[in-house]
């Protein structure tokens, strides 16, 4: 094991060629994360020409590096444009938003990015302490009915970490729920709320709609206002851009954003509990095949509601839900490697190209991959460690390019927003039909926003509508149409045992606060 | 304050004399050089649009994959379309049409351009989705031009299972109808019509063994690993690392010959059961394409997929290699689609999706729930307007019009007057409306639409609507 250890070291962390292809990577990585519509799977697609000529090493460099930054450069747009760039940042869209309302930009930048960067570190220990172990359990614990229990988790949590009433949440998730269900349920064979539409054939894709809800849903907020002087610059930061760089060095820091970048140290370190809390969630939820960053972060964000010490906050400047839903979402990322490495199932689309790739490289994932392939196994260990520090600085730049768009006046940035809107929502398949979708749940969003209804269980909706409806049927099938099936496995149980009290507890202290007010 | 546009916030830190005269110099030279600057940003932006050769093709040619960008389809998708590149001498790109198990891409396909700039990977369903009825397309509205590969359907039962021969399975099956679960695709799905035909084959009942959809071979093999199913139907290399990892065993492939790559797995055939169904991968364009860029494209696929490259891809990536040219192509696929209609039509798909829970008690139960929840907020006014920005105002709402407009224009005109064009308006006319000075305007949407058309056209080569100009 430690030659096979020590020859990974020489592979992946002495040879420059490996540390070009993660510097390289890491940059387009953050530029396809940041800009609205170009997902981290597209930029993985988009390289598979390129690293299928590679070495195994080097490849898995850039494949890693590039997830990894994309899945947090996903915060930026989050958090300047109310844009999330992944799904999983929209679970605290509208806390990272708030807060950069409330002109604590730099502030959240800042937290995501090393949230981002200490949850990868995290979810990379777990692969590395536990994945052969954690994988052979995953596979067979979780069947279908476990998976209908934790998609109904998920969807739970996206109801309590909305802000407001969870009326208010449960409606917009109803609402996500049945856009789900337009389009040809694969299970039923049969084509659903198409309105004999053929462009309804292929349902509502997400990404459109997430762009719509929040980014154009944005703009049309701010140019209802009634008078164009309304639209002022975002606040700017207090005692960040008044005071002059004086020195040289400060100069220098400043311009490079490290001083920003660094000021939300203080608070995770304050709030390392929590951070932990949040990134085994991430690194347990990521490991979970089609599971994944998203459902981590919502689930991750619910919990810190319920511990937060200021749970109202929540859902409309939480720097901690920013920070819990950000730590989880990067470490579910390394975590869904392993059932990719153990047994070639793919959680997502980007681990099902990373198969593909490793198996042309004649490198087969299977349980003895830890034996037979040790350089290279250690080596995508030591790749996500490594690529830690590279995120670190790529983000700054980020960040740092990024606040030129805090600084620039909304009556040119508004267009231009929406330009990218556009264009990215068309890019993703090349329809003209996601275009509509856009604008239609723009329009949706900023009818909902104007009563407060959140828009981030929508989106999880929407995500979630129709393998939960698939786990369900496919459970009942299965056993012939009982359902205690659902509690039918230890798992089964204590997952549904969850779920049910997230939902009869509000319920029971509602009850119990009507009684005493009754008897008072 | 009209100049707002060009104004940053630091300029009012400076001092006033030297702001003044920064942005009188500024307006001095903005006057004169922006309009050059727009018509050389404007030419540079075109810059990379094609168009130089008279001979076909000469613009980037599109290939549709009708599956997910990561999958087995999406991955032989980008591998042939770098081959094809070498060969055409223009950009082939790939756009992923997904959705609707396969007729969304399959459709578009179809009904696109026959210009012979739009090709499409079809694959095995464009057999199979009009037998079942979800789409008009056929393989009579495609021009066959390449058959890439074929992986026949084997069947893998758990390492822990009782059934060591084909044979046992048979006879456990006969036995106990209905009590064994399978899966490996969506109902009436590929594998789902090959566990059929293996049923048929050995007298069984065509549900002997019930099928439980899941969409996907990985998370079917994750279900069978869990213990959730008994058997799972798909193609080999698909479960190759859990076959060779012991976990899964396989008792048979539907082919006539052993794979080549899998010699250990005994045919059906061999153990007398007369069934040979499985997947298959092949290039195509609308049917009535322009013959003579018909042929071009088949002799650039012939060398593409017969080169060494595109073959050793192939052998690395697990799957069965087999090249056939648009002839005999199109007889195959003629055939195949016979067979297909005979087991398609029997009653076994007959009630197909006529499931414990139908298609519409989800939707059902979920508009009583949102009915429900709507009615208690209207009922306990937990609905009304909040937010600073609320007052209504007529210019407000006609600025949230004028958003919406542009989206509309886009969808109208976009496909038309393509993406430079369409982009370009829409930015000049939010910003003016906006009350953005003209210089600055037009300034930015120059510069706005040069970048992203370079960036999503050229580099990333991501799809933009291309319109009657190309760009």
């Amino acid at each position: 094991m430690n030659s096979a250890l020590l020859q990974a070291v020489e592979l992946a962390l002495l040879s420059p060629y490996v540390w070009l292809v993660i510097v390289v990577s890491s940059l387009y990585g953050t530029f396809m994360g940041a800009i609205p519509g170009l997902t981290a799977t597209m930029a993985v697609a988009l390289v598979v020409p390129i690293v299928y000529f590679m070495d195994p090493i080097p490849s898995m460099a850039a494949l890693v590096t590039l997830t990894a930054c994309a899945l947090y450069a996903g915060d930026i747009p989050n958090a300047l444009l109310r844009i999330p760039g992944t799904p999983a940042s929209a679970a605290y869209t509208d806390d990272a938003f708030g807060l950069t309302q409330q002109g604590k930009g730099d502030l959240v930048q800042s937290v995501c990015l090393l949230a981002s960067a200490f949850g990868s570190i995290f979810g990379a220990l777990v692969l590395i302490a536990l994945a052969p172990f954690l994988a052979g359990i995953a596979a067979r614990t979780f069947s279908v009915v476990e998976y209908f229990w934790l998609y109904v988790l998920g969807l739970s949590c996206a109801v309590v970490v909305s802000r407001g009433s969870m009326l208010r949440g449960l409606l917009a998730l109803v609402i996500g729920l049945l856009l789900s269900m337009v389009g040809l349920s694969s299970v039923h064979a049969e084509a659903r709320l198409t309105f004999g539409r053929p462009e309804l054939y292929q349902g509502i894709n997400f990404i459109p709609a997430m762009i719509g809800l929040f980014g154009v849903s944005e703009i049309l907020r701010n140019m209802f206002a009634p008078r164009l002087s309304d639209l002022a610059p975002v606040p700017e930061e207090a005692g960040a851009a008044g005071v002059a760089d004086t020195t040289w060095r400060q100069r220098v820091a400043s311009a490079a954003g490290a001083k920003a970048t660094t000021q939300g140290l203080p608070f995770l370190l304050r709030q390392r509990w929590h951070f932990l809390r949040s990134s085994s969630i991430g690194a347990i939820i990521g490991m979970l095949p089609g599971a994944g960053a998203d459902i981590a972060a919502w689930v991750s964000v619910g919990l810190s509601k319920r511990f937060a010490r200021h749970p109202e906050e929540f859902g409309r400047g939480s720097l901690q839900a920013v920070a819990d839903g950000s730590a989880a979402k990067n470490a579910a990322l390394p975590a869904a490697w392993i059932p990719a490495l153990v047994f070639a199932i793919p959680g997502d689309s980007i681990t099902a190209i990373v198969i593909g790739i490793l198996m042309m490289k004649n490198v087969t994932p299977g349980p003895d991959i830890f034996t037979t392939q040790a350089p290279v196994v250690y080596g995508i260990y030591l790749l996500f460690i490594a690529t830690a520090p590279v995120l670190l600085v790529t983000g700054m730049l980020a960040i740092r390019a990024g606040a030129v768009i805090r600084r620039t006046p909304k009556r040119i940035l508004l267009p231009v927003i929406l330009v990218f809107c556009i264009t990215g929502s068309y890019a993703i398949n090349g329809s003209p039909f996601d275009v509509f979708v856009m604008g239609a749940m723009g329009l949706l969003g900023f009818v909902l926003d104007r009563r407060d209804v959140p828009s981030g269980p929508i989106i999880l909706g929407i995500i979630l509508g129709t393998p939960l409806e698939e786990r369900f049927i496919q459970t009942l099938t299965s056993t012939g149409g009982g359902l205690l099936a659902f509690f039918g496995r230890p798992m089964a149980a204590m997952l549904g045992l969850i779920a049910v009290t997230l939902w009869v507890m509000p319920l029971v202290l509602w009850m119990r606060e009507r009684r005493r007010a009754w008897s008072t | 304050m009209p100049d707002a546009g060009c104004r940053t916030p630091n300029a009012g830190r400076q001092t006033p004399g030297v702001a003044r005269r920064a942005r009188w110099l500024l307006h001095k030279t903005a006057r004169r050089a922006v309009p050059a600057l727009v018509a050389l940003l404007l030419v540079s932006s075109m810059a990379g649009c094609g168009g130089g050769r008279d001979a076909f093709p000469n613009q980037p040619v599109v290939l549709i994959c009708p599956w997910a960008a990561g999958g087995g389809t999406d991955r032989v998708a980008r591998q042939l379309a770098v081959s094809l590149e070498g060969e055409l001498g223009v950009p082939v790109n790939v756009i992923n049409a997904t959705g609707a198990s396969g007729v969304t891409g399959h459709t578009r396909g179809a009904l696109a351009r026959g210009d012979g700039y739009t090709l499409t990977l079809i694959t095995a369903e464009l057999n199979m989705l009009h037998w079942r009825g979800l789409t008009p397309i056929t393989p009579a509205d495609f021009q066959p031009l390449a058959l890439l590969n074929r992986d026949p359907a084997a069947i893998f039962v758990r390492k822990d299972a009782p059934w060591q021969t084909l044979a046992d399975l048979d006879a456990h099956v006969l036995a106990n109808p209905r009590a064994l679960k399978a899966s490996g695709t969506a109902l009436g799905g590929i594998w789902h019509v090959a566990l059929v035909g293996w049923l048929t084959q050995i007298g069984a009942p065509a549900d002997g063994v019930r099928w439980i959809s899941i969409e996907g071979t990985a998370p079917s093999l994750q279900e069978l690993m869990a213990g959730g199913i008994d058997i799972v139907a798909s193609s080999l290399p698909e479960a190759r690392s859990l076959l060779d990892a012991g976990e899964i065993r396989a008792l048979g492939v539907m082919a006539d010959t052993r794979v080549a790559q899998f010699p250990d797995v005994l045919t059906m055939k061999e153990q007398g059961v007369d069934v040979a169904i499985g997947v298959w991968r092949g290039v195509g364009v609308p049917a009535e394409t322009d013959p003579d860029a018909a042929a071009y494209l088949a002799r650039a696929l012939e060398r593409a997929v017969t080169g060494s490259d595109f073959r050793e891809f192939m052998r690395q990536a697990g799957f069965n290699w087999d090249y056939q040219g648009p002839q005999e192509f199109t007889a195959t696929l003629a055939g195949l689609d016979r067979r297909f209609g005979t087991i398609l039509g029997s009653e076994a798909f007959a009630d197909l999706g006529k499931g414990v829970v139908g298609p519409r008690v989800f939707p059902a139960v979920l508009v009583t729930i949102g009915l429900l929840t709507l009615g208690v907020l209207l009922g306990t006014r937990q609905l009304g307007r909040t937010g600073g920005l609320d007052t209504f105002s007529w210019h407000g709402a006609a600025r949230v019009a004028a958003v919406l407009g542009a989206v509309a224009f886009y969808l109208v005109a976009g496909e038309s007057l393509g993406f430079v064009i369409t982009t370009f308006a829409i930015l000049l006319a939010l910003m003016r409306l906006l009350e953005v000075r003209w210089p600055v305007a037009l300034l930015v949407s120059v510069l706005v639409v040069a970048t992203i058309y370079q960036v999503f056209a050229n580099v990333l080569r991501v799809p933009l609507p291309r319109g009657v100009f190309g760009w």
